[in-house]
């Protein structure tokens, strides 16, 4: 599981690759700090090449989610798969971030 | 080995010509004291019939001249008269051949100086007598005369020849005359020829080649034997005639007694050399044909242990490392092949391919290196067939063709084949004569079901039939060959089935290889030592309960994903099931174990719908940690805003969401939690 982080003029974008299970979240929660501090600036998760997702890897995002909206920022969540899709589904973050 | 046998074939003659001939020389040795002592016995007795015979001839004589000397005496004093005697005395004595009276020299002076009266036989009967004293036969000079005039009595003269009386050797028995006075004037003489004594002792002649010979008492010949060659051995035997002194003896060579006995003892040697001939024949002809029977049963002897190394090949090409299949967690397999002492025809063989096992459990009629062809071309045979076949009736039928086919022996072959979806836990066999495997499912051991097919390498195309049976995690498959269930005993008592299901039923939850080492206990227990008669091979298949231990370490969640991977879940649940079981996981993990040690452990289990497609999925996770319950845990808010979103609480909302059914017991200190789901 890798996290990169780029960032543009207006933009933070988080590309995530792999499995994010339990054991990766710890890695994954530190490797997206960056995202936490960057206020008014567009946050988008990239997850196209995002296998799967647990709990724990959901908390993150919903981690991120929280601090922008404090921020007033916004968080897009993008590519997700079929799999993720479920997931986000069965926990609502389907409604609580804007997919693309 | 050659040289070994000819130095024996060359003892047995030495010892028997040693033995032979030490039998023929005691015999021979024997027979000859015995033959001499006969010869000797009958010479003894013929000499005494000689004597008694010949004592008899010269009692008679004696008798007829002491006759003749009395009747003599009655005309001593007119010589016609004596002449006249002598007549009638060889009248009435038949076997005398000539008489005489010879007179005192002047008793008759009108006669002459000599007068000697002889009456003799002429060959026509006639009897002639005649006067035969003179200057010519001048009988005053002759030994007999002298006896005559000197001994008083009767007296032998020695053999003379009687050129006047009979003509030919004779001997005279002489009897003086006396006159009224009392002086002897006269001789009276009977004569035996010597071929008269030659004829009444010719029986003396008791061997066709044998002498005998009659002395005087001077050493002159009465009756003359051969004589002797010099260099030959005789046996002399003799017998004196008291009266007259005279020795008959019976000369025997020893070539000539023993003649029978040598002849018989030619005729052994003849026949010794004949059998030790015949004998060094047998024994070379034996150690030929031994030669030829050690070359084939050294033949056989290679052969045999050349097909014992080719039958320990094959055996060695059997699966033979267990546990067989490390990446296989739903298949534990075991099997054993005890070869009896010979070379054997058991054979057992599995193998994984596409997700299927196919074994089978065979064992060959008879035993012996045929056995031991057939059973090395059923194991290729299978591992061919299996390679475009799946069908266990039609990898059966094929085998059968090809073992029938090549079958010249009138060999057959017991086989159990299967082939088990180790997805879907459907197991079709085909049973062809074999015995009945043993089927443990939901804790009970029975029998499995199986078809009467005929063996392999009987009928070409024959049609085998395949059945199907549906395994479930945990059952297990325990097949054997005969050499289990009639393994005897030293009582000749067969080990049976019901020892065996005896034996399994105290096994519901053993592994393969605990199961074959407890029957292996069982059946050693059983036999007590008794030989081992046949092949012995047991194999046991479990599909089983894949499972997952991990220790309590959060960095241990991919190795979850890698074995759900493995499980042959349809690839539409990988996901939730691995995200649920994930969940589970990583909350024992993080809340179970306060002090971090420990395991969570997970089990899998499908079950199947009637169409033997899996339909549900049963997962088991365990730990040892603090009591919890998931499923008492309040639903997980997912409807509220982002804001009001409480972080947690949405693993337990996710495996609910995930699953079917979710079950939590307390048992024994562990949490088990069973998640269900299904397709």
């Amino acid at each position: 599981m890798t996290t990169h982080i780029q960032e543009n003029d207006n933009q933070l974008i988080a590309k995530f690759s792999g499995r994010l299970d339990t054991a990766a979240a710890v890695q994954t929660a530190e490797d997206v700090k960056p995202l936490l501090e960057a206020a008014d600036k567009e946050i988008i998760l990239d997850c196209t090449d995002l296998e799967y997702i647990s709990s724990s890897g959901l908390r993150i995002f919903l981690g991120v989610r929280k601090d922008a909206a404090s921020h007033g920022s916004q968080v897009i969540v993008r590519n997700i798969n079929a799999d993720i899709r479920q997931v986000f589904m069965m926990t609502g973050f389907i409604s609580l971030f804007e997919i693309q | 080995m050659k040289s070994n046998k000819s130095y024996s074939g060359v003892w047995i003659i030495l010892v028997a010509a040693v033995v032979l001939e030490a039998i023929s020389c005691i015999q021979y040795f024997y027979s000859r004291a015995g033959i001499r002592a006969e010869a000797e016995q009958r010479a003894q007795s013929e000499l005494r019939r000689a004597e008694l015979e010949i004592n008899v001839v010269m009692v008679e004589m004696e008798a007829a001249v002491k006759m003749l000397a009395a009747e003599a005496e009655k005309h001593v004093d007119n010589p016609d008269s004596i002449a006249a005697a002598t007549r009638m005395l060889l009248q009435t004595i038949g076997n005398v051949g000539s008489v005489g009276i010879a007179c005192k020299e002047d008793l008759f002076p009108e006669k002459g100086h000599w007068y000697e009266i002889c009456s003799s036989r002429q060959p026509d009967g006639s009897i002639y007598t005649r006067q035969i004293g003179g200057a010519d036969h001048d009988y005053f000079k002759t030994e007999w005369y002298h006896n005559g005039l000197t001994f008083h009595g009767c007296k032998w003269s020695e053999p003379y020849m009687d050129r006047y009386g009979a003509r030919t050797m004779v001997v005279s028995c002489t009897y003086p005359i006396h006159n009224k006075q009392g002086d002897v004037v006269a001789v009276a003489c009977v004569d035996i020829s010597l071929d008269y004594l030659h004829q009444v002792s010719e029986y003396l002649q008791i061997y066709k080649d044998s002498y005998y010979s009659i002395h005087s008492g001077k050493g002159l010949e009465i009756v003359s034997g051969a004589d002797t060659v010099p260099g030959r051995k005789y046996q002399i035997y003799n017998e004196e005639i008291d009266k007259t002194g005279w020795k008959i003896s019976i000369i025997i060579p020893e070539d000539v007694i023993f003649a029978d006995l040598n002849r018989i003892g030619l005729i052994v040697g003849l026949l010794m050399i004949v059998g030790l001939a015949l004998l060094l024949f047998i024994v070379w002809y034996a150690g030929n044909s031994n030669k030829r029977l050690i070359l084939s049963i050294e033949k056989n002897q290679r052969m045999e242990g050349e097909l014992h190394v080719a039958s320990t090949m094959q055996m060695a090409m059997l699966p033979q490392v267990f546990p067989p299949f490390s990446d296989r967690p739903d298949l534990d397999v075991y099997g054993i092949v005890n070869p009896a002492k010979e070379v054997g025809g058991d054979l057992y063989d599995f193998f994984v391919r596409h997700d299927k096992l196919f074994f089978c459990v065979g064992d060959v009629s008879g035993k012996g290196v045929p056995a031991a062809l057939m059973m090395a071309m059923t194991h290729s045979l299978f591992r061919n067939v299996t390679e475009h076949e799946e069908n266990p009736a039609a990898i059966v039928s094929e085998m059968n063709k090809a073992l029938t086919e090549q079958n010249s022996e009138n060999m057959f072959l017991t086989l159990f084949l299967g082939v088990l979806d180790c997805k879907t836990g459907k197991l079709d066999y085909c049973n062809a004569g074999h015995n009945a495997p043993v089927l443990m499912a939901d804790g009970q051991w029975r029998m499995a079901d199986v078809v009467a097919n005929l063996p392999l390498g009987i009928e070409a195309d024959y049609a085998y039939k395949a059945q199907t049976t549906q395994m479930a995690y945990n059952d297990l498959l325990f097949l054997y060959t005969d050499g289990l269930t009639e393994a005897e005993n030293v009582n000749h008592e067969l080990y049976r089935e019901q020892r065996m299901l005896q034996c399994l039923s105290a096994m519901t939850d053993s592994r393969p290889r605990e199961v074959i080492e407890r029957m292996q206990t069982s059946l050693d227990e059983f036999v007590n030592g008794a030989q081992q008669s046949d092949d012995l091979t047991m194999l046991a298949i479990r599909y089983q309960i894949p499972a997952i231990v991990m220790r309590n370490d959060i960095q241990q969640i991919p190795t979850l994903a890698e074995w759900i991977d493995g499980l042959g879940i349809p690839e539409e649940l990988n996901m939730p099931i691995n995200l649920a079981l994930e969940e589970v996981v990583s909350n024992v993990m993080l809340y179970a174990y306060p002090n971090k040690n420990g395991q969570v452990f997970v089990e899998f289990a499908k079950l199947m719908a009637l169409n033997s497609q899996p339909s549900t999925f049963v997962f088991t996770v365990t730990d040892s940690g603090v009591s919890f319950d998931p499923t008492q845990q309040a639903e997980a808010d997912i409807t509220s805003s982002a804001e009001e979103r409480k972080i947690g609480g949405l693993g337990i909302h996710l495996v609910r969401q995930l699953m079917d059914e979710i079950h939590y017991r307390r048992e024994e200190g562990k949490n088990i939690l069973t998640l269900i789901k299904k397709l």
